[in-house]
């Protein structure tokens, strides 16, 4: 038996080729009956991401099956098998292994450590099992690959701390709040940042957001735009008061909140904690506001260097990930070379009996 | 009566245990976020808002069973002593210990203090309960034994 493994990734082919080769989950039924029954392959499983398309194969004979899969790749994709050739890779085992298992970590990532691969590892194993093409090969290997990627997520710091500046400022909101859902965000400036901010909350299922703008026609658009409500910057203080987490990213010269400011509508607001993200420059909230209690400040330089830190560290990781990786391949392989290789003399032996 | 007196009593301890932990937890937690400092502490403690509540309903839940202790010890006093009270050591620093967790209670459902100083009188409580509950038997003359 053997693990091989053909496929395109964000390090070999541009987005149009990957485009053109993922399945769609309802594609999948036929394309795993087509590597069963047209291709023969004993075991066989799919890995179809936005930043990968692979196919695993568990195979007695690996000649030729690498262009077999290839091909199938090209009639999938439509792509001539000519032009695919060069963007796909080939792997067999133990480097077939030793691939899906830095996948399976994060360490072949686009964004390096990044935990979603993980999760899609899994579906797609889940998928394959579901339509019956693992066996004990596949079964093993990828429980193996789930583990060494849950390992390097729990012994390393790899997948730890976001690296891009809004991430950051939600990971910090989440880490004082919990689940954002039920607060209120203020967005205060209604620019570009103000409007990807808002995006991004969405997408979290924040559903209570106020939007404050100098001209209360912006804010009312934006807030059209995005079910939040506008209000124009009179109402500065009240809408504190009311507030969790406030974003500032006005472009005024000075700042619009002060320590005093704050510390006078602490008190209102009973001492809710208040988390602010300040993003403009120069900065819309007095620093020193940061001392107050319950009063949680962050500015850009704070984010940038959180994310440029998690971006240090992660790359730190790297090389602690890969001796796991490289302990747990090798117990892989020992399992291997015990249920495979011992047994083909016997297999051969067996052949040659009769 | 005396063994539902120290259930209730054990129980508010381990209560005012749980209010101890989430507060020391709430202090590393708010300091790794004063100081913008994403570290080991920070992704695995919990968002400072769940410990928050942790702690206010291990408060509330200490205080309500160390007032059934209380009462269920006095009803006990009473019934095998004759006396509601005998101004023992360790029953006045209890009433102290209740007094002090009935004031730390209503000061927080009133968020007249939160976050950090909640965390740290539920810290400073705990030391309260430490010396209730093993202090007095070792250093002071006391009718109760060892807890």
């Amino acid at each position: 038996m053997h693990i091989l493994v053909v496929g395109a990734s964000h390090r070999s082919c541009p987005i149009e080729v990957r485009e053109r080769l993922a399945f769609q989950a309802e594609q999948l039924p036929a394309a795993y009956a087509a590597l069963r029954h047209e291709l023969g392959f004993p075991e066989a499983l799919i890995l179809s991401t936005c930043n990968r398309v692979e196919i695993y194969a568990g195979v007695p004979d690996v000649n030729g099956t690498g262009d077999r899969i290839a091909s199938f790749l090209s009639a999938h994709s439509r792509l001539p098998a000519g032009e695919l050739a060069p963007q796909l890779y080939t792997h067999q085992e133990p480097s077939s292994v030793q691939h899906l298992f830095a996948v399976a970590s994060g360490l072949d990532s686009m964004v390096l450590g990044e935990s979603e691969i993980l999760h899609q590892v899994k579906r797609a194993y889940e998928l394959a099992r579901m339509h019956g093409t693992t066996g004990k090969a596949l079964n093993t290997l990828f429980q193996k690959a789930l583990n060494t990627g849950k390992a390097v997520r729990a012994r390393t710091t790899l997948g730890h701390g976001s690296i891009s500046v809004g991430t950051v400022a939600l990971e910090l909101a989440q880490k004082i709040f919990g689940d954002l859902r039920p607060y209120t965000v203020l967005l205060v400036g209604a620019g570009k940042v103000g409007e990807l901010t808002i995006k991004r909350l969405t997408e979290r299922g924040v559903s209570r957001v106020q939007i404050l703008n100098r001209s209360p026609e912006r804010a009312a658009l934006l807030a059209a735009q995005h079910g939040a409500q506008a209000f124009g910057m009179d109402e500065l203080t009240a809408r504190l008061v009311d507030a969790d987490i406030v974003i500032t990213s006005t472009s005024a010269p000075q700042a619009l909140m002060s320590r005093a400011d704050l510390d006078a509508i602490m008190p209102l607001r009973r001492h809710r904690p208040l988390c602010i993200v300040d993003l403009g420059v120069p900065r819309n909230v007095d620093p020193e506001a940061g001392q107050l209690e319950n009063v949680y400040l962050f500015d850009v330089d704070d984010l940038q260097g959180l994310a440029a830190h998690h971006q240090a560290q992660r790359r730190q990781a790297v090389s602690e990930s890969q001796r796991i990786i490289e302990q747990k391949i090798e117990h892989f392989l020992a399992w291997w070379h015990q249920e495979y290789q011992a047994c083909a003399p016997s297999s051969s032996a067996l052949a040659a009996a009769p | 009566m005396i063994v539902i007196h120290m259930l209730c009593s054990l129980l508010s301890y381990a209560a005012f245990l749980a209010a101890f932990v989430s507060g020391i937890l709430f202090l590393i937690q708010e300091w790794q976020l004063k100081h913008k400092h994403m570290g080991w502490f920070f992704h695995r403690l919990p968002a400072l808002g769940t410990l928050d509540r942790i702690n206010l309903a291990s408060i509330g839940a200490g205080f309500g069973l160390l007032s059934l202790g209380l009462f269920f010890g006095m009803l006990g006093s009473r019934l095998l002593w004759g006396a509601w009270w005998r101004w023992d050591p360790k029953e006045l620093l209890t009433l102290a210990l209740w007094a002090s967790y009935l004031g730390l209670w209503i000061v927080r459902l009133r968020s007249t203090l939160r976050g950090r100083k909640v965390a740290l009188l539920s810290i400073l409580g705990f030391l309260l309960v430490l010396l209730t509950c093993v202090g007095v038997s070792r250093w002071l003359p006391t009718w109760h034994p060892v807890l």
